[in-house]
C-alpha cells in the first residue's frame, strides 16, 4: 500500500467514523445503551480500523490489517439502526456479519493465511452461517412485537407467527454459541502446535482478549443481579479493554519484525559459520526447532547424508516436516523439522532460501578448496615431470653424442700419432684443426648439458653444485651452504634460482662481486642471491617471471628487490619440512 | 717397461678407442671390463698396472670401486674417467682413493703415464 492509499484510506475511515459515530448517536434506542456507550462502541470500531490501517502499512503482504479494518467496518454497520425501515432492516440482517471476519482473524493470525484444513472449514462455516441464515432468521423475526415496539418494521417478516420465530431463535444463540465453541477450541489446539514466534505474535492478544471477557462477564453479572451499569466503572473498564484487543493484535503483528531479524542475524551467522555442526545449530535457533536436523544431498552417491557422512532417511511422516533446500533446481540439502514450522510459512521460506545460499557457498567454497589443490599437486607434478626430463636429456647427451664425439676425438689423436712425417703436406694440421672443433664442441655439449640439468646437483646435492656454479662464474662468488641433501624439487629449484640470478648478474646488473646464501629458517629455505651491480631489475622480466612460477609451484614466494644503482637481492623461500 | 692397463668403462666405443690410443702409446690393455662388478673381478684376475676407470657405471659408482681396489692385493693405480669435468665433481674426486682424474677429453697417453709414474 503506497503513501498517498494510507491517507486516502485513513481519510475515509475518519469520515466513516465520523459519520457512523453521528449515525449511532441519532440512532433508534433498539439496545439499551446512552449516548456514552455508543460512542464508546464506535471508538472501538475506529481503533479496530486504524490499527488495521497501520498494520496494512508495516505489512503490506499480510492479510491481517485488511482483516482488522473489515472487522472494524462490519462492526460499526451492524450498530446503525437508522430509525426508517429499510437501514433498520439492513442493520438487523447484518447483525453478525463481524463475527465470522473475527472468527477469520483470529485462525488467520499473524500470517494472515489459513494453514490448517480445519480453520479453512471452520471460517467457512461461520460465513455460510451467519450471511445465509440471517437474513432466513429475518423472515420470522418481527422485532417490534418482540423486543422493541417503537422500532420501525422488519421489511423482511413474512410472518410473526412465534411458532416459526421460536426455533429461529434458539437455533441462532445454539450456532452462536457453537461457533464460539469451536473457535475457542480451534485457537486453543493452534496454540499447542504453534511455533514459539506464532505464540509470542498471540499473546498480547491472548492477554487484553482474556482480560475483556472477563470485563464482560463482570458487567453481565452485575446486569443479572439487577445493578446499573451504564455509566459503571466497570462497563467502562470492559469497553476500555474492548478497544485494547485491536491494538494487541497490532503489537502482536509488528513484534513479528522480529522473526525477519532473525532471518538477518541467520544469514550473518551462517556467512560466518564454520562447519556443518555450526550451520545446523545457527539454523535450529532462528526456528526455534531444536530438533532440526540438517541432511546434505550428495549428488554422487544420490543420496542424503548428515554432517558426519552417516545415511539420512528424508521422508515426510506426521511428526516430521521436509523442506527441500534447492539452488538453481539442484538438491542442495534438506531440512527436518518439526511439522508445525509450516504455520509460519514465510519464516520458513525466508530460513530455507539463507540455508540454501550459505550450504551452497559451503559446497562452492569446499569444491573451490579441492580445485585449488588439485591445481597446486598438478603443477608440482609438471614441474617435476620436467626435472625428470631434463635429468633424461642430460644422461642421453651424456651416454649419445658426447660418446661419440670422445671417440672420434680419441681416433683423431691417434691419426695424429700415426701421421708419418713425409705425409701429405697440411694433413697434420687438418688432424690438428679437427681434433680442435672436437674439443670445441664436446666443451659446448658440456655446457648445453649442464644448463639443461647440472649433473652433480643430482648425485652431490645442492652446496657442490652452487660451488661448481660459482666457480664457473666470471665473477668473484662468495657461497655460504650448508651441505646437507634437500628434495630434489627443492635443490632443483634453488639451483635454478641461483643460476638465473648469477646470469642475471653478469649479462644486465655488471656486477663485480656476487654473494650466495643458503640457509633453513622455519621450516623453509631461504636463498638470497646478492650482487653489486646497477639493479632496475624488472621483477617481472620474463626469467624472474619463469622462477617465480617454479618457485609458486612448490608453495614458495620470490621476491626482487632491484633498486637502482644499489645492487639486486633476490630471494626465493621455499617449504622444506 | 709397458704399463699394464685395463679399461672400465660402459662406453664399448670410448673402450675401443682407448685401447687402440693407449696400446699406440706403449701401454698393455690387459683387459676391458663394462661395469664395477666385472671390473673388480678383472682387476683381480689380471693384476693390472693401471685401472681407467669411468666415474659412472650402470652398478657401483666409480668412487666405491676405487676404495675396493685401493683395499686390493695389487693395489692398482687408479685413474678415474668421466666425459664430465673435474668441477663436476666438487670435492669428491679430492676425497677419493685414486690417484687422479683425467677428462675423457684430455685423455692422452702423455696424460695417463705421467699419472701412473705419480702413483707408483
Amino acid at each position: 500500500m503506497t503513501r498517498r492509499m494510507l491517507v486516502a484510506l485513513s481519510l475515509a475511515g475518519t469520515a466513516l467514523v465520523t459519520v457512523a459515530a453521528l449515525l449511532v448517536l441519532f440512532a433508534h434506542d433498539f439496545q439499551p445503551f446512552g449516548p456514552a456507550e455508543k460512542l464508546a462502541q464506535v471508538g472501538t470500531n475506529a481503533v479496530w480500523i486504524f490499527a488495521g490501517l497501520v498494520a496494512w502499512t508495516r505489512r503490506p503482504g499480510n492479510r491481517v490489517g485488511a482483516l482488522m479494518v473489515a472487522v472494524g467496518v462490519t462492526d460499526l454497520l451492524q450498530q446503525l439502526y437508522w430509525d426508517a425501515a429499510l437501514p433498520f432492516t439492513v442493520a438487523q440482517v447484518l447483525a453478525f456479519a463481524s463475527t465470522p471476519v473475527t472468527a477469520q482473524l483470529f485462525m488467520a493470525f499473524p500470517s494472515g493465511r489459513l494453514t490448517g484444513r480445519a480453520e479453512r472449514w471452520y471460517v467457512a462455516s461461520a460465513y455460510l452461517l451467519v450471511l445465509v441464515l440471517s437474513p432466513i432468521n429475518a423472515l420470522f423475526w418481527d422485532w417490534q412485537r418482540t423486543e422493541c415496539p417503537t422500532c420501525p418494521p422488519n421489511l423482511l417478516l413474512v410472518t410473526s407467527d412465534p411458532q416459526f420465530w421460536e426455533p429461529w431463535s434458539i437455533a441462532g444463540d445454539v450456532i452462536l454459541v457453537g461457533l464460539l465453541g469451536t473457535g475457542v477450541a480451534l485457537l486453543v489446539r493452534r496454540l499447542r502446535r504453534a511455533t514459539v514466534a506464532t505464540r509470542r505474535a498471540f499473546a498480547p492478544v491472548l492477554v487484553t482478549a482474556t482480560l475483556a471477557s472477563l470485563g464482560l462477564c463482570v458487567v453481565l453479572a452485575m446486569d443479572a443481579a439487577g445493578m446499573k451499569t451504564e455509566d459503571s466503572v466497570a462497563l467502562w473498564i470492559a469497553d476500555v479493554l474492548y478497544a485494547a484487543v485491536p491494538l494487541a493484535f497490532l503489537v502482536g503483528l509488528l513484534r513479528m519484525r522480529w522473526r525477519r531479524a532473525v532471518v538477518a542475524d541467520l544469514v550473518l551467522e551462517l556467512g560466518s559459520a564454520s562447519g556443518p555442526t555450526n550451520a545446523r545449530d545457527a539454523i535450529a535457533r532462528a526456528l526455534r526447532d531444536p530438533s532440526l536436523e540438517v541432511a546434505y544431498w550428495l549428488p554422487e552417491g544420490e543420496r542424503f547424508v548428515d554432517s558426519a557422512g552417516h545415511p539420512v532417511a528424508v521422508e515426510e511422516t506426521p511428526s516430521r516436516a521436509v523442506s527441500m533446500l534447492e539452488h538453481d533446481s539442484e538438491r542442495v540439502a534438506a531440512l527436518l523439522h518439526d511439522p508445525s514450522l509450516r504455520d509460519d510459512a514465510r519464516l520458513l521460506d525466508a530460513v530455507c532460501a539463507a540455508a540454501t545460499l550459505a550450504l551452497e557457498n559451503v559446497r562452492l567454497q569446499a569444491d573451490l578448496r579441492a580445485q585449488l589443490a588439485e591445481v597446486r599437486a598438478s603443477r608440482a607434478r609438471i614441474v617435476a615431470a620436467g626435472d625428470a626430463e631434463r635429468r633424461r636429456l642430460e644422461r642421453d647427451l651424456h651416454d649419445g653424442a658426447q660418446q661419440r664425439l670422445l671417440g672420434i676425438r680419441l681416433a683423431l689423436q691417434l691419426a695424429r700419432s700415426r701421421v708419418p712425417g713425409d705425409a701429405l703436406e697440411g694433413t697434420e694440421s687438418l688432424l690438428a684443426d679437427a681434433d680442435a672443433e672436437v674439443v670445441a664442441a664436446l666443451a659446448e655439449l658440456r655446457s648445453l648439458a649442464r644448463g639443461i640439468h647440472p649433473a652433480i646437483l643430482t648425485e652431490e646435492g645442492l652446496a657442490p653444485a652452487l660451488e661448481a656454479l660459482a666457480r664457473r662464474a666470471p665473477l668473484p662468488v662468495a657461497l655460504h651452504a650448508c651441505g646437507e641433501r634437500l628434495p630434489p624439487a627443492v635443490e632443483a629449484t634453488s639451483y635454478f634460482v641461483a643460476a638465473e640470478a648469477l646470469a642475471n648478474c653478469v649479462k644486465h646488473a655488471h656486477a663485480r662481486n656476487a654473494t650466495i646464501n643458503v640457509a633453513r629458517r622455519n621450516g623453509r629455505v631461504v636463498i638470497d642471491i646478492v650482487d653489486d651491480g646497477c639493479g632496475g631489475a624488472d621483477p617481472r622480466g620474463h626469467g624472474l617471471n619463469g622462477l617465480r612460477d617454479r618457485v609458486e609451484s612448490q608453495d614458495g614466494s620470490l621476491v626482487v628487490e632491484s633498486s637502482p644503482g644499489v645492487g639486486t637481492l633476490v630471494r626465493a623461500e621455499i617449504p622444506c619440512a | 717397461m709397458a704399463w699394464t692397463v685395463l679399461i672400465v668403462d660402459d662406453h664399448a666405443g670410448f673402450r675401443g678407442f682407448a685401447k687402440r690410443l693407449l696400446e699406440a702409446g706403449g701401454f698393455t690393455v690387459v683387459g676391458e671390463a663394462a661395469d664395477g662388478a666385472s671390473g673388480l673381478a678383472a682387476a683381480e684376475a689380471l693384476r693390472p698396472a693401471v685401472v681407467l676407470l669411468d666415474v659412472l657405471l650402470p652398478d657401483i659408482d666409480g668412487f666405491a670401486i676405487a676404495e675396493r681396489l685401493a683395499e686390493q692385493a695389487g693395489r692398482p693405480v687408479v685413474v678415474l674417467t668421466s666425459s664430465r669435468e673435474r668441477s663436476d665433481f666438487g670435492s669428491r674426486l679430492d676425497a677419493s682413493a685414486a690417484t687422479g682424474f683425467i677428462p675423457k677429453h684430455d685423455l692422452s697417453t702423455a696424460a695417463l703415464a705421467e699419472m701412473a709414474g705419480v702413483g707408483r
